[in-house]
C-alpha cells in the first residue's frame, strides 16, 4: 500500500516530462523508492530526476547571486586549496621526468648557475660553453629530471635529500614572435616576480 | 547570543565605574597619608587598561587580513618535501601526497599562521623580547635584517648548548632571556631538530615555529606547516612577522597615548 501511494506521487512530479521520459523516471524513482519504503515520507532522500533538479536549481541559484553581488568576493570564495592546487602548473604538469620548463637564474658561483623554475627547490647547472650571455636574471629553459634529490641509505629512518632538484639546461629563453604569443596566456603571472611557476612549453 | 553581548556591555560598564569610584575612593583612603602612592596607581590602572582592552576581541590586531590562502599558495607554501621524507607527526597537517612529494593543507596553516600571528602581537604589544632562529645559511641574512628591522633580535649562527639553560652563567646574572622564540626553520644543517627548541620549553618560553614535512612539531607551542625551503615563502614568512610585530608595537604606542591623554582628565576628587 506504502508503495503504491509513493508510485502514484512520484508518477505526479514526472508528470512535468514529456510522455516519452515519464516511464523511464517513474521506473528508477520506482527502484529507489522501494528501497527507502522503511523511511518516513518527509525524510525520504529524493532521488533520481527530483535530486538533479533540485541540485542544479541551487546551483543556479548560487551563480545568481554570486553574480549579483561584487566579483571579487565571488572569485575569492571560489578558489578554495582543492582548486587551485588542482589548476596549478605544477601539478598539472605531472611528473617530473623529462619535462622542459623555463626557469630564472638568480645566483651565479663562477661556472654553476643556480635555476629556480618554480619548484620547492632551485637547480644547479654548469654554465653550457656558449653560455657567456647567461648571469642573473636571465630566463632559461630547462629539461627537468626530479623535483627533489632524495635516497634513503643503509640504517636511516628518513630519506637524506640533497635540498636541490636536478635539470639540464637547454639554453637560454629565445624570445621569438611565436614565444610572445604564448607568454601572453601567462602575461599576469609571468608579471609577478615572486610567484614563478614552472610553465610547461 | 544576545544576552552574552549585554552582560558584557554591563560589565564593561561596570568596570569603568568601578575604575572612577576605585579612583574616587583611592583618593579619599590617602588624604591623611604621604600621597605618594595615588600618582602611580593611576599609571598602574592605565597599564591594566591598555593590556585588557588587547584582550577583549578575538583579532585585536588584526592579522588575518595581512595574507589570504592565495598568497601563500603562490609563495610555495604547500610544498613539502618527499615521502620517505616524512615526519610521522606531520601527517596531520598533509593535505596529501602526489607522485612521492607530500603537499601541506593550506586551510590548516591558514589558520595555524593566525593563531601564531596574534600570538606575536600580542607579546610585541606587552613589550616582550623576541628571538628569531633559523639555522639555514640561504637565509640567514634575511633573518637577521627581518628581526633589525622590527627591533628584535635574531640568532643564525651555531647555538652554544647552555643559551637558555645556563644563560645566567655565560651571560651574567640577571640575564634577561626572550618571552618568545620564533623559529622559521626548526631543523639545523644535519636535519636534526634544532636544540633550541627543546630549551625553550624547558625554560617554559613559548615558540613559534614553521614546520616542515620533515620536522618535529610536538615541541613547538605554534607549529605552522609550511614549507622553509624556497626563498619565496621564507620572504613571506619574515615579511608577516615583520609587519605583525610593527603593527603590534605602533598599537601599543597608540593605546598609551590615548590612554595618557584620557588618564588626567579622570576625576580622582
Amino acid at each position: 500500500m506504502a508503495a503504491l501511494c509513493k508510485v502514484v506521487s512520484r508518477f505526479r512530479c514526472g508528470v512535468r516530462l514529456t510522455s516519452s521520459r515519464v516511464i523511464l523516471h517513474s521506473f528508477s524513482s520506482d527502484s529507489s523508492g522501494g528501497s527507502g519504503s522503511d523511511q518516513s515520507a518527509a525524510n525520504r532522500p529524493r532521488s533520481g530526476f527530483a535530486a538533479a533538479f533540485d541540485l542544479q536549481s541551487e546551483l543556479q541559484r548560487e551563480a545568481e547571486s554570486a553574480a549579483a553581488s561584487s566579483s571579487d568576493s565571488s572569485s575569492v570564495k571560489e578558489e578554495d586549496f582543492a582548486s587551485l592546487l588542482r589548476r596549478s602548473p605544477l601539478i598539472q604538469m605531472g611528473p617530473a621526468k623529462d619535462k622542459v620548463v623555463v626557469g630564472t637564474i638568480f645566483h651565479v658561483v663562477k661556472d654553476d648557475l643556480y635555476i629556480d623554475f618554480g619548484g620547492k627547490f632551485h637547480c644547479v647547472c654548469q654554465r653550457p660553453p656558449d653560455g657567456e650571455k647567461l648571469r642573473r636574471g636571465s630566463r632559461v629553459r630547462l629539461r627537468l629530471q626530479d623535483l627533489e634529490l632524495t635516497a634513503r641509505f643503509l640504517g636511516a629512518n628518513t630519506d637524506t635529500t640533497l635540498l636541490e632538484a636536478q635539470g639540464s639546461l637547454l639554453g637560454p629563453l629565445e624570445a621569438k614572435e611565436g614565444r610572445e604569443n604564448q607568454n601572453k596566456d601567462s602575461a599576469g603571472r609571468r608579471a609577478d616576480p615572486a610567484a614563478v611557476k614552472p610553465e610547461v612549453l | 547570543m544576545a544576552a552574552r553581548a549585554l552582560t558584557k556591555g554591563l560589565l564593561g560598564l561596570r568596570h569603568s565605574r568601578a575604575v572612577t569610584v576605585g579612583y574616587s575612593s583611592v583618593g579619599h583612603q590617602y588624604t591623611t597619608a604621604a600621597s605618594t602612592e595615588s600618582p602611580q596607581q593611576p599609571a598602574r590602572d592605565v597599564t591594566e587598561e591598555i593590556l585588557n582592552r588587547s584582550l577583549e576581541k578575538p583579532d585585536f590586531f588584526r592579522v588575518s587580513e595581512f595574507f589570504s590562502l592565495k598568497d601563500l599558495f603562490n609563495a610555495r607554501v604547500h610544498l613539502g618535501h618527499k615521502k620517505g621524507c616524512r615526519h610521522r607527526l606531520m601527517e596531520p597537517y598533509l593535505y596529501g601526497c602526489r607522485l612521492d612529494h607530500d603537499i601541506i593543507d593550506l586551510d590548516q596553516t591558514v589558520e595555524h599562521l593566525q593563531l601564531a600571528l596574534n600570538f606575536t602581537a600580542h607579546v610585541a604589544y606587552r613589550g616582550g623580547i623576541i628571538l628569531f632562529v633559523s639555522r639555514r645559511r640561504q637565509f640567514c641574512h634575511l633573518v637577521e635584517s627581518t628581526a633589525k628591522d622590527c627591533g628584535e633580535y635574531a640568532h643564525t649562527r651555531y647555538w652554544q648548548g647552555g643559551l637558555l639553560t645556563n644563560g645566567p652563567v655565560q651571560y651574567g646574572p640577571g640575564v634577561r632571556l626572550p618571552d618568545l622564540i620564533i623559529f622559521l626553520s626548526t631543523l639545523n644543517n644535519v636535519f636534526q631538530q634544532h636544540v633550541g627548541i627543546r630549551d625553550a620549553a624547558k625554560m617554559n618560553i613559548p615558540t613559534v615555529g614553521v614546520v616542515d614535512s620533515n620536522c618535529n612539531p610536538s615541541l613547538v607551542t605554534y607549529p605552522v606547516p609550511g614549507n622553509d625551503d624556497t626563498p619565496a615563502a621564507m620572504e613571506l614568512y619574515c615579511r608577516l612577522f615583520k609587519m605583525t610585530i610593527k603593527r603590534a608595537k605602533d598599537k601599543r604606542k597608540q593605546m598609551e597615548l590615548l590612554y595618557s591623554l584620557s588618564a588626567p582628565s579622570t576625576p580622582s576628587s
